[in-house]
């Protein structure tokens, strides 16, 4: 089975000369169909990067970056922000909803902005999944933090999307907030088999995932498969000691 | 506080910048307009250095009639030629000259075409050949001497396209003419009012400008070495009977300088009125802007609370701001100045003016003007929105997520509301006391003045509905419903956005309503009247020698033919028209309703008045109406009273009476009835051949006649369309500017909006279509408005003529479609910006 995402040699270098950062160096990974894949490491290890670069927002330096069978490296602006449509999900931290819009239009907006109609039946599950049926008419303004997190969580599986791109979707959520969004990701990907990729620094989130990859300056050094709370805390400890 | 606030002007240089043009714009229009009229009345300085006559003897009465289509030809008052003897025989002349100068020497290039405008006059005047008191001065060849000479004035030398040699057709009140040009002649002053000017000899002048005795206009004298105009100005008055005017040269120029002084002033006033227009627009966007860079910056404005600063500091601060940005706007403004000085003056000779051009003159009161005007006007707008800023808390430093507490719009809506209710008041006691013109017009301003601050005040909470409604058409796709909830989502900065438009669209379509109502106007009138079917009028309102009315008649096809004599009369110190006419004929061709008596019964000394002008002077029939004409007075016996009808006003008699008078043989008209079973446009062949030897005539029917008004017409009207097109321009400007801004607000969710998939031509159509909203709000508010109070001003017109009420329906759609057009370029650059915006950069959490 194809890889959701793959990525090789992939590097990135922000600026030049003094100023100079390799946020990625040479990184090689693939992120499995169907599995929710969680990536963990130090602040300005190069998390963010990374999953910008898989996503198709950010340009590489070098290297390729696949999602599907589709090589990002050539595609236009144009043929990008339909892959990014059609095919890629995302959640971030925060700030991911159109104000303007009500909790249903926003959940719709990749299917209308495609002209697409959205299939009923899935919109339903989805709805109900995140259990905001009887919010939908609400602003964004209207809602909490943890509400308007899963009307992003909602939005990013409207289109069914090859893969889900989460940054750090509970880092502005309190525990249970947060519980509550990371529940309805395991479960998109345990009934639904959606393919999910979550940044974050808690090792709590972490242990919802399928494998965690641990990032340290720019580069992979570390995966775990079937990861507890606990033993994330445990390797993570270690990296700190050997670095120190 | 100088350097936050400084620091501020930087950071948001470009949307300042934006900003400032339109009050660069304001003020360069303010200082152009003055630079424009200095300098215009700098180049008239000549006409005083020019040298002049010591003392003027003239007639003692102004000139009679003159200028309009419905006045009676000018003419001037004339003195007995055997007062020139007597002026000479007064101790301390040294000489003095026979003047005769007046209308009715009309200019005819090598085409065959008259020279000049419709407008102004042809003037033909007499050379005094006395370099010492000749205000005019020779610049080639010699003075005229003899019957077969003539100087030209250097512009109409030019637009005749004659030089000294050569021979030029003039049409004078004395017969058409074809003299030697033997000199070209200067008043000092380059350009002219449009006016032409011949210069003959004495002699000449009388015959091809008076046609009649051997009587001037006036008599211009030089004074002996060592005598005072004061004291020569007494002797010759006791010389002379009381009926003459004598007057120094001193007395003349400062005169002249006061007329002068007067229509400069008219001209600064009414330029100045769009500029103030233009300035009040720039108001709404200074105020937009810096109410969204405050909503941008309300966190750091929390801080400098939180450390301490008080609110009197915040909101100095701001105004600081504004302050800097005002002081800099005038001074580009006054630098625009120039600029707009020189575009008004292109302007004007693109509508027909032919100004004289000289140095641009700056005067300090310009400066002084500027700078007051920009700062003011950049610190009242920024007031409100400093007081807000004023009312951050400081805790708001501390809160993630901020935004100013929107007040609410009810005491707004209320005052709106009520000052609808003034407006539809004012309008309606206006309506109702349309025969007390003053007091309707000013009700009417009241209420317009009302209606327009109940719009502005009510155009948030109209806002979110309108473009509700607008939008609708777009709402089925996600895009649309954005442009449109983006729309919507700030009442009170689409509100003044939209307003700044709507103010130019009212002025312009009120504009719009008032012209094609007075043309309607015009042409119901043409149709009433002139029951003729050919008209022959003279060119430049001149009357023409009686030839013309023989040739005519003489033409195949014409059933029959009539013509009117008309002069200026005075009753009762009321200035009027005796227009003469062939009492048998004149019913034949010319629409005539009378109320009481009967116009067949016109004796010698008989006469008929119209409606308007018998309740003026309260005449009744069979009244002795004591007239004064220009050389001297006739009484005339009211026989019946007539309607009102366009050109028809004032006293109308038998052609008779008029001679007996002892008018010119000159007539101002001749009416055609063509003969049944004629073809008009035969006929019309025929009577152009028979009047191409006659140039400076003109034959009309109803069409051309309206035709040619409705040019006048435009000429006017599109002169002012032009003034206050820079006030639609600051307003698209501020469409700009508000966009802008609101694109700069919005940009993280601009990114989100493409990070989820939303491709670059759907974010440009996104603004766009907010812009074009925007703008078409605007724009139907202004429309609204303008069609409402045109209406009105032309019901409060009624009495002055604007009698029938047009809509011009092309023209509104042409403004709704400005208005499209307009919002799709002023989206142009922001809609391209945020298509742009770096993604990442815009998601990114600050
Ligand atoms: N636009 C940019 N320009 C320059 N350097 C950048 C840029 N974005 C990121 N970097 C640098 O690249 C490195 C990786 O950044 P990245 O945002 O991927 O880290 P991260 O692992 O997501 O950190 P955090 O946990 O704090 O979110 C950092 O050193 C950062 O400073
Ligand atoms: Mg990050």
């Amino acid at each position: 089975m194809t890889p959701a995402a793959r990525a090789t040699s992939l590097t990135k270098v922000y600026g030049s000369g003094d100023t100079r950062v390799t946020a990625l160096d040479a990184v090689d990974c693939e992120i499995a169909a169907g599995r929710f894949t969680a990536i963990m490491g130090p602040s300005g290890s190069g998390k963010s990067t990374l999953m910008h670069c898989l996503a198709g927002l950010d340009s590489v330096t070098s290297g390729q970056v696949w999602i599907g069978d589709t090589e990002l490296s050539t595609l236009s602006d144009k043929a990008l922000t339909r892959l990014r449509r059609d095919s890629v999900g995302f959640v971030f931290q925060a700030f991911n909803l159109v104000p303007t819009l009500t909790a249903l239009e926003n959940i719709t907006l990749p299917l209308d902005i495609a002209g697409r109609r959205p299939d009923r039946g899935w919109l339903d599950t989805v709805v109900d999944t995140v259990g905001l049926r009887d919010r939908l008419g609400h602003r964004p303004s209207e809602l909490s933090g943890g509400q308007q997190q899963r009307v992003a969580c909602a939005r990013a599986l409207a289109s069914r999307p090859t893969i889900v791109f989460a940054d750090e979707p509970t880092g502005n959520l309190d525990s249970r907030s947060g519980a509550e969004v990371l529940g309805f990701l395991r479960r998109s990907v345990d009934e639904f088999g959606q393919t999910i990729v979550m940044v974050t620094h808690d090792p709590g989130a972490a242990s919802y995932s399928d494998r965690v990859l641990f990032l340290a300056d720019g580069r992979i050094v570390d995966e775990m498969a079937s990861p507890t709370a606990d033993s994330v805390l445990e390797r993570m400890k270690a990296f700190e000691a050997a670095r120190a | 506080m100088l350097r936050a606030a400084l620091r501020s002007l930087l950071q948001h240089k470009l949307r300042l910048s934006l900003t400032l043009l339109a009050v660069v714009v304001g003020v360069a229009f303010v200082a152009g307009t003055y630079i424009f009229t200095d300098s215009l009345k700098r180049s008239f300085d000549a006409l005083f250095e020019a040298p002049q006559p010591d003392v003027i003897v003239t007639v003692d009465a102004p000139d009679f009639g003159g200028g309009g289509p419905d006045a009676a030809p000018r003419e001037t008052p004339t003195l007995p030629q055997s007062y020139i003897a007597d002026v000479a025989a007064v101790d301390g002349v040294a000489a003095a000259y026979g003047l005769v100068s007046g209308d009715g020497a009309i200019v005819i290039d090598s085409d065959g075409m008259v020279v000049g405008a419709a407008g102004p006059p042809a003037r033909g005047t007499t050379w005094i050949p006395d370099e010492a008191i000749s205000p005019l001065t020779l610049v080639d060849g010699r003075g005229p001497q003899g019957p077969d000479e003539v100087a030209l004035l250097e512009s109409t030398a030019e637009a005749a396209g004659v030089e000294v040699g050569g021979r030029v057709r003039l049409e004078t009140n004395g017969g058409s003419v074809e003299p030697l040009v033997v000199g070209v002649v200067t008043r000092g002053v380059s350009g002219s009012d449009g006016s032409t000017l011949a210069v003959f000899d004495l002699p000449t002048a009388q015959r091809l400008l008076l046609d009649s005795e051997p009587v001037v206009t006036g008599i211009q004298v030089r004074a002996d070495e060592g005598v005072s105009q004061d004291v020569l100005a007494q002797r010759i008055t006791a010389a002379l009977p009381e009926d003459v005017r004598v007057q120094t040269g001193q007395q003349r120029s400062a005169d002249i300088a006061e007329r002068l002084e007067e229509a400069f002033q008219f001209i600064n006033t009414f330029l100045l009125a769009f500029a103030f227009i233009a300035l009040f627009v720039a108001v709404f966007l200074i105020y937009n802007t810096f109410s969204m860079l405050i909503a941008q910056r309300t966190r750091e404005l929390a801080l400098l609370r939180a450390v301490g600063a008080s609110r009197g500091q915040v909101r100095r601060s701001v105004l600081l701001e504004a302050l800097v940005l005002g002081i800099l706007a005038a001074g580009i403004g006054l630098v625009g100045g120039v600029l707009v000085s020189r575009g008004l003056t292109l302007l004007l000779r693109a509508f027909g003016a032919d100004l004289p051009s000289g140095p641009l003159v700056l005067e300090p009161r310009t400066v002084m003007v500027s700078l007051v005007v920009g700062v003011v006007v950049t610190l009242v707008s920024a007031y409100v929105p400093a007081r807000r800023a004023a009312v951050v808390p400081p805790v708001a430093a501390m809160r993630d997520e901020v935004s100013l507490p929107n007040r609410s719009l009810w005491v707004r809506t209320g005052l709106g509301a009520v000052l609808l209710v003034v407006a539809v008041l004012t309008a309606r006691a206006g309506l109702a006391s349309v025969d007390d013109g003053e007091r309707a017009a000013s009700l009417a301003g009241v209420s317009a003045l009302a209606a327009l601050v109940a719009v502005i005040a009510l155009a948030p909470v109209a806002g979110r509905g309108v473009l509700w409604v607008l939008g609708a058409p777009f709402s089925g796709s996600v895009v649309g419903r954005l442009a449109r909830e983006n729309g919507r989502r700030n009442p009170r900065r689409t509100a003044a956005t939209a307003s700044a438009l709507a103010i130019g669209l009212a002025l312009m379509t009120t504009i719009g309503v008032i012209a094609a109502s007075t043309k309607a106007s015009v042409a119901t009138v043409i149709d009433d009247t002139i029951g003729a079917d050919f008209v022959v009028f003279g060119a430049k309102f001149q009357p023409f020698v009686p030839d013309v009315y023989q040739a005519v008649k003489d033409t195949p096809g014409t059933a029959a033919v009539t013509f009117v004599r008309q002069v200026p009369i005075t009753v009762d110190e009321e200035q009027s028209v005796l227009t003469g006419v062939e009492v048998a004929a004149f019913p034949l061709v010319v629409d005539f309703e009378m109320q009481s008596g009967s116009f067949a019964d016109m004796a010698l000394g008989d006469a008929v008045v119209d409606d308007a002008t018998a309740e003026t002077l309260g005449l009744e029939v069979g009244d002795r109406v004591e007239g004064t004409f220009v050389n001297g007075e006739a009484p005339l016996r009211l026989i019946g009273v007539y309607t009102a009808a366009g050109p028809y006003v004032g006293f109308v008699t038998g052609i008779n009476t008029l001679s007996s008078i002892g008018s010119r043989e000159l007539d101002s008209a001749v009416y055609v009835r063509v003969a049944d079973g004629a073809d008009p446009a035969t006929v019309r062949t025929d009577l152009e051949a028979e009047l191409a030897a006659f140039p400076a005539v003109e034959l009309q029917d109803q069409a051309s006649l309206k035709e040619q008004v409705n040019g006048q017409f435009d000429r006017v009207f599109g002169f002012i369309y032009a003034l206050l097109a820079l006030a639609v321009v600051v307003a698209f400007i501020g469409i700009v500017n508000t966009l802008a801004l609101s694109v700069h607000e919005r940009r993280r969710e601009v990114g989100l909006l493409r990070a989820v998939g939303t491709s670059r031509p759907q974010v440009r159509r996104m603004v766009v279509l907010e812009a074009v909203l925007i703008s078409v709000f605007g724009a139907a508010l202004g429309v609204a408005l303008g069609v409402v109070y045109g209406a009105l001003l032309q019901r409060v017109l009624e009495p002055q003529g604007i009698t029938e009420l047009a809509i011009p329906t092309g023209q509104i759609w042409m403004f709704l479609a400005l208005a499209v057009v307009g919002g799709l370029l002023a989206a142009l650059w922001p809609a391209i910006t945020a298509s742009r915006l770096d993604v990442l950069r815009a998601i990114a959490t600050e």
